[in-house]
Protein backbone atom coordinates (compact mmCIF):
# COMPACT_ATOMS: atom_id res chain seq x y z
CA UNK A 1 0.00 0.00 0.00
CA UNK A 2 1.53 3.32 -1.11
CA UNK A 3 1.45 6.20 1.35
CA UNK A 4 3.30 9.52 1.24
CA UNK A 5 5.36 9.45 4.31
CA UNK A 6 6.00 6.11 4.27
CA UNK A 7 9.02 4.04 2.31
CA UNK A 8 8.78 2.93 -1.36
CA UNK A 9 8.45 -0.04 -2.13
CA UNK A 10 11.68 -1.98 -3.26
CA UNK A 11 11.67 -3.45 -6.82
CA UNK A 12 14.93 -5.02 -9.36
CA UNK A 13 13.94 -4.12 -12.90
CA UNK A 14 15.80 -4.86 -16.56
CA UNK A 15 16.53 -1.07 -17.93
CA UNK A 16 17.62 0.41 -20.92
CA UNK A 17 20.36 2.57 -19.97
CA UNK A 18 22.58 4.91 -22.41
CA UNK A 19 23.76 2.34 -25.10
CA UNK A 20 23.21 -0.45 -22.35
CA UNK A 21 21.01 -3.18 -21.41
CA UNK A 22 20.80 -3.07 -17.30
CA UNK A 23 20.14 -4.32 -13.91
CA UNK A 24 18.38 -1.15 -11.80
CA UNK A 25 17.50 -1.94 -7.83
CA UNK A 26 15.88 1.01 -5.85
CA UNK A 27 17.18 0.10 -2.85
CA UNK A 28 21.10 1.17 -4.51
CA UNK A 29 19.76 4.86 -4.53
CA UNK A 30 19.55 5.54 -0.91
CA UNK A 31 21.11 8.85 0.21
CA UNK A 32 19.86 10.48 -3.96
CA UNK A 33 16.53 11.73 -4.27
CA UNK A 34 14.68 9.80 -6.47
CA UNK A 35 11.83 10.51 -9.35
CA UNK A 36 9.68 7.55 -10.42
CA UNK A 37 8.06 8.20 -13.34
CA UNK A 38 5.42 5.62 -14.95
CA UNK A 39 3.55 5.85 -18.07
CA UNK A 40 1.55 3.81 -20.39
CA UNK A 41 3.71 2.84 -23.20
CA UNK A 42 6.76 3.46 -25.33
CA UNK A 43 5.88 5.92 -28.38
CA UNK A 44 3.48 7.86 -26.47
CA UNK A 45 3.88 10.91 -25.09
CA UNK A 46 4.64 10.60 -21.48
CA UNK B 1 15.03 9.67 -12.41
CA UNK B 2 14.00 6.53 -13.13
CA UNK B 3 11.35 5.85 -15.91
CA UNK B 4 9.07 2.74 -16.46
CA UNK B 5 6.93 0.85 -18.17
CA UNK B 6 5.32 -2.50 -19.62
CA UNK B 7 7.37 -2.66 -22.52
CA UNK B 8 10.57 -4.58 -23.02
CA UNK B 9 14.12 -3.09 -22.63
CA UNK B 10 14.49 -3.80 -26.33
CA UNK B 11 11.85 -1.03 -27.01
CA UNK B 12 12.90 1.25 -25.09
CA UNK B 13 16.39 0.80 -26.90
CA UNK B 14 14.53 1.42 -30.28
CA UNK B 15 12.05 3.82 -29.28
CA UNK B 16 14.98 6.07 -27.66
CA UNK B 17 17.26 5.86 -30.71
CA UNK B 18 14.15 6.40 -33.10
CA UNK B 19 12.34 9.24 -31.69
CA UNK B 20 13.76 10.50 -27.93
CA UNK B 21 16.93 11.52 -28.97
CA UNK B 22 15.75 13.87 -31.79
CA UNK B 23 13.89 15.63 -29.09
CA UNK B 24 16.86 15.19 -26.32
CA UNK B 25 20.55 15.55 -27.88
CA UNK B 26 22.79 12.25 -26.25
CA UNK B 27 19.35 10.49 -25.57
CA UNK B 28 17.54 9.99 -22.26
CA UNK B 29 20.15 10.42 -19.71
CA UNK B 30 18.41 8.36 -16.77
CA UNK B 31 17.80 4.39 -17.19
CA UNK B 32 14.28 3.51 -18.96
CA UNK B 33 13.08 0.37 -16.64
CA UNK B 34 11.10 -2.57 -17.97
CA UNK B 35 8.09 -4.03 -15.92
CA UNK B 36 6.37 -6.41 -18.28
CA UNK B 37 3.08 -7.71 -16.86
CA UNK B 38 3.09 -4.80 -14.08
CA UNK B 39 4.38 -6.37 -11.39
CA UNK B 40 6.07 -3.08 -9.77
CA UNK B 41 3.05 -0.58 -11.48
CA UNK B 42 0.51 -2.78 -9.20
CA UNK B 43 2.54 -2.47 -6.27
CA UNK B 44 2.62 1.23 -6.59
CA UNK B 45 -0.95 1.35 -7.57
CA UNK B 46 -0.82 2.71 -10.80
CA UNK B 47 -0.90 -0.24 -13.00
CA UNK B 48 -4.44 -0.41 -15.01
CA UNK B 49 -5.93 -4.06 -15.43
CA UNK B 50 -8.40 -2.85 -18.05
CA UNK B 51 -5.48 -1.87 -20.76
CA UNK B 52 -3.07 -4.22 -19.27
CA UNK B 53 -0.02 -0.56 -19.21
CA UNK B 54 0.66 2.18 -16.39
CA UNK B 55 -1.18 5.46 -14.90
CA UNK B 56 0.96 8.52 -15.69
CA UNK B 57 2.22 7.95 -12.01
CA UNK B 58 5.14 10.39 -10.64
CA UNK B 59 6.67 9.60 -7.36
CA UNK B 60 9.00 11.53 -5.03
CA UNK B 61 11.04 9.51 -2.78
CA UNK B 62 14.00 10.87 -0.68
CA UNK B 63 17.64 9.51 0.54
CA UNK B 64 16.09 7.80 3.15
CA UNK B 65 13.74 5.45 0.38
CA UNK B 66 10.51 7.57 2.01
CA UNK B 67 7.53 8.26 -0.85
CA UNK B 68 7.24 12.15 -0.11
CA UNK B 69 4.68 12.99 -2.89
CA UNK B 70 3.16 11.25 -5.11
CA UNK B 71 0.70 12.12 -8.42
CA UNK B 72 -1.04 10.00 -10.71
CA UNK B 73 -2.82 11.06 -14.25
CA UNK B 74 -5.20 8.53 -16.46
CA UNK B 75 -3.50 8.56 -19.83
CA UNK B 76 -4.94 11.81 -21.69
CA UNK B 77 -2.98 14.60 -19.73
CA UNK B 78 0.32 14.67 -19.42
CA UNK B 79 2.47 15.94 -16.70
CA UNK B 80 4.45 19.38 -15.57
CA UNK B 81 8.31 18.54 -15.65
CA UNK B 82 8.44 22.32 -14.26
CA UNK B 83 6.15 21.27 -11.54
CA UNK B 84 8.08 17.95 -10.32
CA UNK B 85 10.95 19.90 -10.33
CA UNK B 86 9.40 22.70 -7.94
CA UNK B 87 8.52 20.29 -5.31
CA UNK B 88 11.94 18.51 -5.35
CA UNK B 89 13.35 21.93 -4.68
CA UNK B 90 10.74 22.43 -1.92
CA UNK B 91 11.44 18.84 -0.15
CA UNK B 92 15.06 19.52 -0.30
CA UNK B 93 15.02 23.02 1.22
CA UNK B 94 12.92 21.54 4.21
CA UNK B 95 15.32 18.64 4.49
CA UNK B 96 18.58 20.59 4.58
CA UNK B 97 16.75 22.75 6.96
CA UNK B 98 16.28 20.02 9.07
CA UNK B 99 12.17 20.57 8.90
CA UNK B 100 12.91 24.13 10.95
CA UNK B 101 11.79 25.65 7.22
CA UNK B 102 8.12 25.02 5.45
CA UNK B 103 7.44 25.81 2.02
CA UNK B 104 3.58 27.01 1.15
CA UNK B 105 1.60 27.30 -1.70
CA UNK B 106 2.77 28.01 -5.15
CA UNK B 107 6.42 28.38 -3.46
CA UNK B 108 8.77 28.76 -6.09
CA UNK B 109 12.59 28.61 -5.65
CA UNK B 110 14.16 32.32 -4.00
CA UNK B 111 10.44 32.69 -2.51
CA UNK B 112 10.61 33.35 0.84
CA UNK B 113 9.99 30.05 3.16
CA UNK B 114 7.83 29.60 6.26
CA UNK B 115 9.54 28.98 10.01
CA UNK B 116 6.78 27.58 12.32
CA UNK B 117 6.45 29.01 15.33
CA UNK B 118 3.93 30.63 17.69
CA UNK B 119 4.05 33.88 16.45
CA UNK B 120 3.45 32.96 12.89
CA UNK B 121 -0.43 31.72 14.00
CA UNK B 122 -2.77 34.19 12.68
CA UNK B 123 0.10 36.21 10.60
CA UNK B 124 0.80 33.89 7.62
CA UNK B 125 -1.14 36.98 5.46
CA UNK B 126 1.78 39.28 6.75
CA UNK B 127 4.36 36.41 5.76
CA UNK B 128 3.18 35.03 2.32
CA UNK B 129 1.95 37.46 -0.42
CA UNK B 130 2.52 35.11 -3.29
CA UNK B 131 1.70 37.11 -6.50
CA UNK B 132 -0.42 35.66 -8.92
CA UNK B 133 1.62 35.20 -12.48
CA UNK B 134 -2.44 33.74 -13.94
CA UNK B 135 -4.71 35.34 -15.57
Amino acid sequence: MIKAGKPAPDFAAPAYYQGRFTHVELSRYREQWVVLYFYGGDYTFV
Amino acid sequence: MLSLSVDSVYVHKVWNESELSKMVPGGVPFPMLSDPGGAIGREYNVYNEDTAVDLRGTFIIDPDGVIQGYQVLTSVVGRSTDEIIRQIHAFQIVRESKEKEFTPADWKPGMTVLKPAVELVGRVWEMWKPVRTRE
